[in-house]
């Protein structure tokens, strides 16, 4: 009995620590891939200390956990010691109200703050960034209060009422009778309120994500945001970091009140080591620095620059200074010393659009793709360039300027381009197969097949297919389209954005279709990958440009930015990085050989006559399109795309479990 | 004063002299921690004027009275040691760190604590920590000591210690104790003055003898110590009618045939053979009480209690006499016919009171 007990007691602990264990051990691998160890190493930790954007990144969760954890203290504190001496029926109302904000969903209080505060500060006041650190500090007392009242509501109950009285006997006034008497008596409810608050504060994510704007990111939303490309090993390295700390947290809180409860046991003597006394005292005064070097820490980013230029792109879309790359940032922060970027990020052109659409945030610089920038400017939502202050416009390559997208080039500068096309593995795919888009319909490599996962790349690629135009708003050609694609479904391993890096590297899939550049990427790690156009049947070709929306505050600091990013030796900079197509021919003379030489990343001008580019379709058309999408590849047969094989395993350990803990509780209950 | 609508106290006039140690007595529920807290200053009375030293003191806080309490259950501060609780009056007055030494050292000493100044409150006894609660009140030196039924918590034995200490220490300290109980013992005992509550009035005030001997109505007379409580007639002065008797008493100034109630304490009868008595009686049951027994004797369908060491079996006839010093006649009032019957008397009768009068706030 005893032993079984131990042994479900250790798989319980296996079932909730296994995450982390994984997590800490690929910290320390030397190999990328978290399914092979290949060699213990620190370096991920060397990089994550030298990644400057990361640490800020985490400083700003810091931060924010550390200023939301006081105030909800305080004001929390406050709060019970008022919902305390309500009378009882009172009480319970009240604090069913509290409650509720830690019971409702994030996302549900997540939107309801950010249109509170574009209402509020948008409408009312007037900001044109009323989505900023302030509102994130905001939201995040919201949802931290109720746990510190939680928390201190029982402190307050056990406590002898007559205790205050006997205090303001002795001389003090009602707040001397607080501070002297009720804050030792519930200062347990307090600390413990305050850890699960910071902790809550640290780790939140879609409450954050909709109540900020680009000018103060978090480290979570910054992660979410990181789905282009894989997350990269020194974030493991953080994560275990930041384990550890919270661990220790822990620790040292739960053996604080063991000794407190030693210390009561003891009948002896009592007094406060002056250790204890000297630690208690050190920790205040560390709390108190933390908040105030915050603060000022805030204050000095404020003022010490004239210029905030807040930047959003997409995640990974920029050198940051990893693998001896050009961090380009510190590069123009070095050139114009008077402006300081804000760089921020988003995972999507939708995500993009609708954070701007919404309001609420100020951003400078923005680089949506071609389709975008089209439904942008439809929109109104950019601003015009100014000429003047981007003279290095004259070396974007003549194809690349007056697109489709922006006819007249009066909104947008071509950032970088690329192609989608077909990635598959030689070992795997007879080279006989490999003839067109067909391929990713091929019944010989059913369940190896990776599928792109949105709607108008899919499309796109059924279009090709068929031969329809890429634009087209014909709903019939549309659902053929969509029928296409259902076809395709049963043959279709998984529909897949950024896992497609770990599942073809691994060999676990063998033809899938994505963007150029990141093809390249997975080639340098599995030789055995090769990149195919379809040009006899066209393919997709497009750009990412960069625009001044028009909530920007810096127009001109803006224009320097782009400007500066034009330039071709910081261009070829930046594409050894991002392994995506520079529009500025001169650039290859600053990139990596292999790139500016490289068929995939630069395909001829003759086979790039052949792809095209997406337009915006109407809102309309979107929607259908969408639509169809997730009828065809999602709805219907959910066996299919969920792959149930892999799933089997867990089920089982699932109900097994289940199962030993029924008997566990059934034979106690016998005996 | 009233709660919520509802009147707790009435009427209550009551003059605490200096060095007294004046005693709230009454059953649960009668106003006596009502009546103290509205001294402490913890309530304010909705109606009439508290002074203190000529000084009407009805809106000063407790903060600012020259009073200080010891609560029901000691309400000693958990996060300090004995001596920080002790000096927590006088850290608040911002005393001088040699001066609170000297002054908790001398009041540890007082109530025999000394040695115990870094105990954890929770590693003191209940009688321990009565002492510290008593010591971190009279360490500030206040004008007036107010105690809530201080002594509920403690067990027999450690009671009757601790009633003597306070008596002494408050005899050595000279400072007036108001001491709110619902023991009569205790109240007899240690005070120099009783006043005796019920239903938020004043019943009786005087010296415990007084009290005792003296009682106003038949709630006083039952409340203290145990009463035959009979109907009768004054027929005129020191003659009293009672069971178709009359008997001599040293009771006057009542109107001639005014209807009275007359008290007869168990402890003064004293059992005759049947031919000399006044009355006889049967027994009708018998309890062994250690110093005597409590014999119930029916009278003529009336069951009195008396307390004799004299033993008589159940069933025996009996006969009493009655002396003129052991009847005390009172005025017809509110509680007559209420008390004084032992029909129902159950030795029980003293614990289910005690406990239930535990329960109070």
């Amino acid at each position: 009995m005893k032993r079984a007990n131990k042994i479900l007691t250790i798989l319980m602990f296996l079932f909730l620590y296994a995450p982390m264990a994984v997590l800490i051990v690929a910290s320390f691998n030397t190999g990328n891939d978290i399914t092979n160890f290949e060699g213990f190493t620190f370096r991920q930790y060397a990089l994550l200390f030298k990644d400057s954007t990361l640490l800020s990144l985490l400083g700003n969760s810091v931060l924010v956990a550390l200023l939301s954890s006081f105030i909800a203290v305080a004001f929390g504190t406050v709060a019970a010691v008022g919902i305390h001496n309500l009378n009882p029926k009172m009480r319970k109302v009240v604090m069913r109200l509290t409650d509720i904000p830690m019971t409702n969903p994030d996302i549900v209080t997540g939107v309801s703050l950010s249109l509170l505060f574009i209402f509020v500060g948008s409408n009312l006041l007037g900001a044109k960034a009323a989505l900023n650190f302030g509102t994130l500090l905001i939201a995040h007392v919201t949802f931290c209060l109720p746990y510190v009242i939680l928390n201190v509501m029982p402190k307050l109950k056990q406590m002898d009422r007559s205790l205050t009285d006997a205090a303001m006997d002795l001389g003090c006034t009602p707040l001397q009778s607080f501070f002297k008497v009720t804050l030792p008596e519930i200062m347990p409810g307090i600390i413990a309120g305050g850890i699960m608050a910071f902790t809550m504060s640290l780790d939140d994510f879609v409450i954050s994500y909709f109540v900020t704007g680009p000018g103060f990111i978090t480290l979570p939303v910054e992660i979410y945001s990181y789905t282009k490309k894989p997350i990269q090993p020194k974030i493991y390295a953080m994560f275990t970091l930041l384990f550890g700390l919270i661990f220790v947290l822990m620790l040292t809180m739960n053996l604080l009140q063991i000794n407190a409860e030693k210390k009561k046991k003891d009948t002896r003597v009592r007094v406060e080591s002056k250790g204890m006394r000297i630690f208690k005292r050190a920790g205040a005064v560390a709390l108190a620095l933390c908040l105030l070097l915050g603060c000022v820490f805030l204050g000095v980013q404020a003022n010490q620059h004239t210029i905030i230029l807040n930047v959003y792109n997409w995640g990974m879309n920029i050198a940051d200074g990893t693998d001896d790359t050009l961090d380009i940032i510190a590069a123009f922060e070095e050139k114009y010393p008077h402006i300081k970027v804000n760089y921020s990020t988003y995972d999507s052109n939708e995500v993009l659009y609708t954070k701007l659409k919404n309001g609420g945030i100020s951003v400078d610089v923005i680089i949506p793709s071609d389709y975008m920038i089209d439904r942008m400017i439809e929109e109104n939502m950019l601003l015009e360039l100014n000429y003047d202050n981007i003279p290095n416009f004259s070396y974007v390559d003549a194809s690349f300027r007056n697109p489709d997208y922006d006819p007249e080039n009066k909104y947008s500068v071509p950032y970088t381009w690329g192609t989608v096309g077909i990635l598959y593995n030689t070992k795997y795919v007879d080279s006989a197969d490999v003839t067109g888009w067909e391929l990713l319909w091929n019944e010989k490599y059913a369940g190896k097949i990776l599928m792109i996962d949105n709607s108008r790349d899919a499309f796109g690629i059924a279009q090709y297919l068929l031969g329809y135009d890429v634009n087209t708003m014909d709903k019939a050609q549309l659902q053929e389209c969509a029928d296409k694609l259902a076809q395709q479904r049963p043959l279709v391993q998984q529909y897949v954005m950024d896992q497609i890096y770990a599942t073809m590297q691994n060999e676990e899939a063998y033809v899938a279709a994505y963007y150029a550049g990141d093809c390249m990427l997975m080639m340098e790690e599995n030789p055995d990958l090769a990149f195919y156009l379809p040009e006899h049947q066209g393919f997709n070709l497009f750009t990412d440009a960069m625009c001044i929306p028009t909530c920007a505050q810096e127009k001109e600091a803006a224009e320097l930015f782009i400007n500066f990013l034009c330039d071709p030796e910081i261009s070829g900079a930046n594409m050894d990085y991002i392994c995506y197509a520079s529009p500025i021919s001169e650039a290859k003379n600053y990139m990596e050989d292999y790139l500016a030489e490289s068929q995939i990343v630069y395909p001829s001008s003759q086979i790039l006559e052949k792809g095209t580019s997406y337009a915006y379709l109407s809102e309309d058309i979107s929607r259908y399109v969408e639509g169809l999408y997730q009828h065809a590849t999602k709805t219907a047969d959910q066996s299919q795309t969920d792959n149930p094989n892999s799933l089997w395993p867990i089920v089982a350990v699932i109900a097994l479990v289940g199962v030993a803990g029924v008997v566990w509780f059934l034979r106690k209950k016998k005996k | 004063m009233e709660f919520d609508g509802e009147r707790i106290l009435d009427g209550i006039n009551l003059y605490i002299n200096d060095h007294e140690f004046l005693t709230l007595l009454g059953p649960s529920g009668c106003g006596k921690t009502t009546t103290l807290r509205i001294i402490g200053g913890f309530l304010t009375p909705t109606s009439g004027t508290v002074t203190f030293d000529g000084q009407v003191i009805n809106d000063v806080p407790p903060y600012k009275r020259q009073i200080n309490t010891v609560f029901q259950r000691y309400a000693l501060f958990p996060h300090l040691d004995v001596y920080e609780n002790v000096a927590f009056g006088l850290h608040i007055k911002k005393m001088s760190k040699e001066e609170i030494h000297t002054r908790v050292t001398e009041m540890l000493a007082v109530v025999g604590l000394k040695g115990y100044e870094n105990r954890h409150i929770q590693n003191l006894s209940g009688g321990q920590q009565q002492r510290v609660a008593i010591a971190r009140a009279l360490v500030n030196e206040p004008k007036v000591l107010l105690l809530d039924e201080p002594l509920g918590a403690l067990d027999l034995r450690l009671r009757k210690d601790m009633q003597n200490e306070l008596k002494r220490i408050q005899q050595a300290t000279g400072i007036t104790f108001v001491y709110v109980t619902h023991d009569q013992e205790e109240a007899l005992s240690m005070s120099d003055t009783v006043v005796v509550m019920d239903k938020g009035r004043i019943q009786q005030i005087g010296k415990p003898e007084d009290i005792y001997n003296e009682p106003k109505n038949a709630f006083v007379a039952d409340f203290i110590g145990e009463s035959n409580i009979l109907d009768g007639i004054m027929l005129e002065d020191f003659k009293v009618k009672f069971f178709g008797r009359t008997f001599k008493c040293l009771d006057a100034g009542f109107a001639p045939n005014e209807p009275v109630d007359v008290v007869i304490r168990p402890e003064d009868i004293d059992f005759v053979p049947v031919e000399e008595g006044h009355l006889t009686g049967t027994v009708t049951s018998v309890t062994f009480k250690g110093l005597n027994y409590d014999i119930i004797v029916d009278f003529k369908g009336f069951k009195w209690l008396i307390q004799t060491t004299d033993f008589q079996p159940v069933g025996a006839t009996v006969g009493i006499r009655l002396n003129p010093e052991d009847i005390h006649i009172m005025h017809k009032s509110a509680y007559s016919g209420m008390f004084g019957d032992y029909s129902s008397y159950s030795a029980e009768y003293d614990e289910l009171t005690e406990d239930a009068a535990d329960e109070e706030e």
